[in-house]
C-alpha cells in the first residue's frame, strides 16, 4: 500500500466509515453476492474509502463462491495455474507494470473470469497492486465486483471531462486489487476507445503507481475493431479460448487480429477436471 | 491431429466426467434397451440329429461303365432339396400342429418358408447327414426334428425304391429295343445271303487269291514264250548260215589261198621295194608255182565228172548238223504255238474273274455292314440282359429292405443353441455397450468437432504458445452440487445394474 493511501485512509477514518448494506435489492446489474455498498461516497472522498476498504476484505470463501482465486486455495488447480501465468508475464516484463489485454476470441469464452482471476493473481504479491479495467462494454462484467454499481465507470469519464481517474477506480473487496466499471453507457459506446482520451487513461494509469498491473477485460476478438485498438495500447495481450467452445476459424481470426510481438499466448479456459483429482 | 494414447486417455476422462450426465444417461438407456431386447429375444431351441446316408444310386452300380454317377456336391444337395421340398415339409406341417389353425395356402408357404429357413442341413464327413432345427418351443424343436429324420429316412427309401425300379424299367426296355434291333440285323443278314450265294465271308479273298494266280500263270507263260520265240530266231538264223550239203577242201582250193595269201604279202612288199627286190622276185616266183599247180589240179578234177552230168563230186556230202537244226526249229514252233495257246486260256479266265468280282463287290459292303451291326446289337443285348437281371435282384433286396442304406445315426435331441443369444449376452452386452457407445462418441466429438476441446490442439494447429490451461474453477455452491449430482448418478447407475442382476437371476431361475 502506497503512503499516499495510508494517509488518506487515516483521513477517511476520522471521516466515518461507509454502511454495509446488503445490496441485492439495488440496481438490476447488482450481482445478487454483492455484499461491499459504501452508500454514499464524495468525490474527495473515493482514495480515501479504498485505502479503506482494505480491511473489508472478503474472505477466501467469499471469493471463491464468486469465482475468484485467493492465495489461500494453494492445492486448486486455477489458483497455481494463475500463478504460474503471473509469473510468466512478470518475466515477460521484466518486474515493470504492464498493461495486459484479455480478450476472447468470442463471447462466452470467460475472458472476464481469466482478466478477474488474473488481476487477482498479481494482487496476491504484497508487493504489487492490479487493476482491472473493464472494457468489455458489449457484456460488461466487472461492475459485479463493485459494491456500489451506481458508481462512476468508464462511460463516465468520457462523458464527463471533470471526472478525474482516481473516481472511477474502485476497490472490489481484494486486498490490492482495484477495478474500473464500465459505468453508465451510452447507447453507442463504440468511440470511447479510439479517442486520445482512452490512451490517456491507459498512460496515466500505468504512470500513476509503477508496481501496477492493469488488465483489460477486453471485448470479444469478433469485435476485431475494438480488440486492435486494444492491443495496441496494451503491452501484452492474451486471447482466452474456451474448452469446447471457441472454434479454430475464431481462433484463427483472433489471432489475425492482433500483433505477434504482443501476444503471449492463448489461455485454454475450462478444460474440464475432475475437482478431486489433483 | 496426432494424439499420443495419454493424451486420449486424459482428454476422454475428462470430457467423460464434463459429458457425465449424457454417459449415465446413454448407459442407461443402452442397459435397459439391451435388457429389453434379452427379456423378448425368443428362447432358442436347437434340435440336431445325424443320419448315415450310403447314398450310391441304385443307378450307379446298375449302370457301371454305362452312365455317369452323380457328384458329392450335388448328393448333398439333393439331399437339402429332398429334407426341405414340399412333400416332407407338408407333412411337418401336419404333424407338428401348424395346419390346426387351417391356415391358407398362402400363409402355409409361408411357414414352411420360415421352418426352411430355421432348418440346416449339413453334411458330415462323407456319407453323414446333420439335420438341425431351432424352435422356441422345446417339445416342438425334438419333435420336428425327430419327423425330419424318419420323413427323410422314408422319403429316401421310397425314392430308391423307385429308382431301382425305374432302373430296371429303363433297363428291361433297353433290352427290349435291342433285341428287336438284333432280330431286324440277322433277318437282313439272311436275306443278303440267300440273294447273293457268293456273299458269304472271305469271298472277296478268295477271288483275289485267284486272280492273283491267274497272273502269275500268264507272266510265267509269257515268259517261256519270249523264251521259245527267242530259241526259235536263233535257230532260224543258223540254219540259214549252214549249207544243206558240206563240200570237202579241194587241193586246188588250197592252192587259191595259198597264192592270195602270197599274193597279199606281195603288195606290201611292193609298197617299200622295188620289183627287183629279191623277196618280190622270190614271192612272184612262188606265186607263179601255185598257180601252176593249181591249174593242173583244175584239169585232174574236170577229167574225173562224171558223164550223165549227175554231180558225183567226192567232195560233196549230206551236211548232219543242218538236219539237227531244222528238228530243233520244228520243235520250238510247236512249243510257241502251245505257249500262246495257254496266255489266251489264261487270260479269258482272268476276264471270267474279274467280272465275277465286279458283282461281288456291292453286296459284300452291305454284308459287312450288317455283320458289325448285329455283332454289337449283341454285344450290348447280353450285356443288357446282364445287367437286368442285376436289377431285378436290387428289387428284391429293396422290398425286402435288404439294401437299406439310411439309417439314424444320432437320435434327435434338442437343447438351447449353442450360437443363440443368451440373456446374460444381452446384460453384459449392455453394460460395455452402454460405456463403449458414449465414450465412442465422446471420442468421435473429441475427434471431429470444430470447437477446441484439447489445449496442444490449438498450439499443433495455430502455431501458438498456450500460456495456461485453466481448469474449471469449481466454487464451493457447485462443488456441492456436483456431488448431489454424482451421488445421483452413481445411484442410478446402481440401479441399473441391480436391475440387470436382478433379471439375470430371474431369468436363470427360470421365472422369465
Amino acid at each position: 500500500m502506497s503512503k499516499i493511501e495510508k494517509a488518506l485512509k487515516k483521513a477517511g477514518e476520522d471521516r466515518g466509515k461507509p454502511q454495509l448494506v446488503a445490496a441485492a435489492a439495488k440496481a438490476g446489474r447488482t450481482a445478487p453476492w454483492t455484499a461491499l455498498v459504501g452508500q454514499q461516497i464524495e468525490p474527495l472522498e473515493t482514495i480515501s474509502r479504498m485505502a479503506e476498504s482494505e480491511h473489508k476484505l472478503l474472505g477466501a470463501e467469499e471469493l471463491w463462491a464468486r469465482g475468484i482465486i485467493h492465495p489461500e486455495q494453494n492445492k486448486e488447480p486455477a489458483v497455481q495455474v494463475f500463478r504460474e501465468l503471473r509469473t510468466k508475464i512478470n518475466q515477460q516484463s521484466q518486474g515493470q507494470n504492464a498493461v495486459i489485454l484479455v480478450a476472447a476470441v468470442s463471447r462466452g469464452n470467460g475472458a472476464s473470469f481469466i482478466a478477474r482471476n488474473l488481476a487477482a493473481a498479481f494482487a496476491f504479491d504484497s508487493a504489487k497492486t492490479a487493476l482491472l479495467v473493464d472494457c468489455n462494454l458489449g457484456n460488461p462484467s466487472v461492475h459485479q465486483l463493485i459494491p456500489n454499481a451506481s458508481l462512476p465507470g468508464l462511460a463516465d469519464y468520457f462523458e464527463n471531462p471533470e471526472i478525474a481517474v482516481s473516481k472511477i477506480i474502485h476497490p472490489v473487496g481484494i486486498a490490492r486489487l482495484r477495478a474500473i466499471a464500465t459505468g453508465r453507457l451510452r447507447e453507442n459506446p463504440a468511440e470511447y476507445f479510439v479517442s486520445m482520451k482512452m490512451r490517456r487513461l491507459i498512460e496515466s494509469l500505468r504512470e500513476r503507481y509503477r508496481d501496477r498491473f492493469i488488465v483489460l477485460d477486453g471485448p470479444p476478438m469478433s469485435d476485431i475493431a475494438d480488440a486492435r485498438i486494444l492491443s495496441e495500447l496494451s503491452d501484452y495481450v492474451l486471447v482466452v479460448a474456451r474448452h469446447g467452445r471457441a472454434t479454430n476459424a475464431q481462433i484463427e481470426s483472433g489471432l489475425s487480429a492482433i500483433s505477434s510481438s504482443k501476444l503471449l499466448g492463448i489461455v485454454f479456459n475450462d478444460e474440464p477436471r475432475i475437482p478431486w483429482l489433483r | 491431429m496426432q494424439m499420443y494414447p495419454e493424451q486420449i486417455a486424459n482428454a476422454l476422462i475428462n470430457e467423460s466426467f464434463q459429458s457425465r450426465r449424457l454417459i449415465v444417461g446413454a448407459f442407461v438407456i443402452v442397459n435397459v434397451v439391451m435388457l429389453t431386447a434379452g427379456l423378448l429375444w425368443p428362447k432358442s431351441y436347437t434340435g440336431s440329429t445325424s443320419i448315415i446316408v450310403d447314398e450310391k444310386s441304385i443307378m450307379e452300380p446298375l449302370m457301371k461303365g454305362a452312365a455317369v454317377a452323380t457328384e458329392t456336391a450335388d448328393r448333398n444337395r439333393n439331399v437339402r432339396e429332398v429334407i426341405l421340398g414340399r412333400s416332407i415339409m407338408g407333412k411337418v406341417l401336419e404333424r407338428a400342429g401348424w395346419l390346426a389353425d387351417h391356415p391358407t395356402a398362402l400363409e402355409q408357404e409361408g411357414r414352411i418358408e420360415q421352418i426352411k429357413a430355421r432348418t440346416t442341413v449339413t453334411p458330415v464327413g462323407r456319407d453323414v447327414i446333420k439335420i438341425e432345427y431351432r424352435d422356441s418351443d422345446e417339445k416342438r424343436t425334438l419333435f420336428v426334428t425327430k419327423t425330419f429324420a424318419d420323413l427323410f429316412i422314408q422319403e429316401m427309401i421310397a425314392q430308391k425304391e423307385s429308382d431301382t425300379r425305374s432302373a430296371f424299367d429303363f433297363i428291361d426296355k433297353q433290352a427290349q429295343e435291342y433285341q428287336q434291333k438284333l432280330t431286324a440285323a440277322e433277318d437282313e443278314l439272311r436275306q443278303l445271303r440267300s440273294s447273293n450265294l457268293d456273299a458269304r465271308p472271305g469271298t472277296d479273298i478268295e477271288l483275289s487269291a485267284r486272280l492273283i494266280a491267274l497272273n502269275t500263270r500268264i507272266e510265267n507263260t509269257t515268259t517261256e514264250l519270249r523264251e521259245a520265240e527267242m530259241k526259235h530266231a536263233s535257230l532260224e538264223r543258223q540254219v540259214n548260215g549252214e549249207a544243206e550239203v558240206t563240200v570237202l577242201a579241194t587241193r586246188e582250193a588250197q592252192f587259191r589261198a595259198r597264192i592270195a595269201e602270197l599274193q597279199a604279202k606281195l603288195d606290201t612288199l611292193r609298197l617299200t621295194f622295188l620289183d627287183t627286190h629279191p623277196d618280190i622276185v622270190q614271192l612272184k616266183h612262188q606265186i607263179q608255182d601255185l598257180r601252176a599247180e593249181a591249174s593242173a589240179q583244175r584239169e585232174r578234177r574236170d577229167k574225173a565228172k562224171p558223164s550223165d552230168g549227175v554231180e558225183t563230186d567226192e567232195t560233196v556230202v549230206n551236211n548232219p548238223v543242218y538236219q539237227q537244226l531244222r528238228r530243233e526249229l520244228s520243235q520250238s514252233r510247236l512249243t510257241i504255238d502251245t505257249l500262246k495257246a495257254r496266255i489266251a486260256e489264261a487270260q479269258r479266265l482272268l476276264q471270267e474273274e474279274v467280272n465275277r468280282g465286279k458283282g461281288l463287290h456291292s453286296g459284300d459292303a452291305r454284308l459287312v455292314e450288317l455283320t458289325r451291326d448285329h455283332q454289337i446289337n449283341r454285344e450290348i443285348y447280353q450285356d443288357l440282359l446282364h445287367r437286368r437281371e442285376r436289377a431285378r435282384v436290387s428289387i428284391n433286396m429293396d422290398s425286402d429292405r435288404q439294401s437299406s442304406s439310411f439309417r439314424i445315426l444320432d437320435p434327435a435331441t434338442a437343447s438351447f443353441s449353442p450360437n443363440a443369444p443368451r440373456f446374460w449376452q444381452f446384460m453384459l452386452g449392455g453394460m460395455v455397450l452402454g460405456v463403449l457407445i458414449p465414450v465412442g462418441l465422446l471420442f468421435t466429438r473429441l475427434q471431429f468437432d470444430p470447437r477446441v476441446r484439447l489445449a496442444t490442439a490449438i498450439s499443433e494447429r495455430h502455431k501458438v504458445l498456450v500460456a495456461a490451461v485453466v481448469p474449471h474453477l469449481w466454487s464451493p455452491r457447485e462443488l456441492t452440487g456436483l456431488r448431489k449430482e454424482l451421488a445421483i448418478l452413481a445411484l442410478v447407475v446402481t440401479a441399473t445394474l441391480a436391475l440387470s442382476a436382478t433379471l439375470s437371476v430371474v431369468r436363470f431361475l427360470g421365472v422369465l
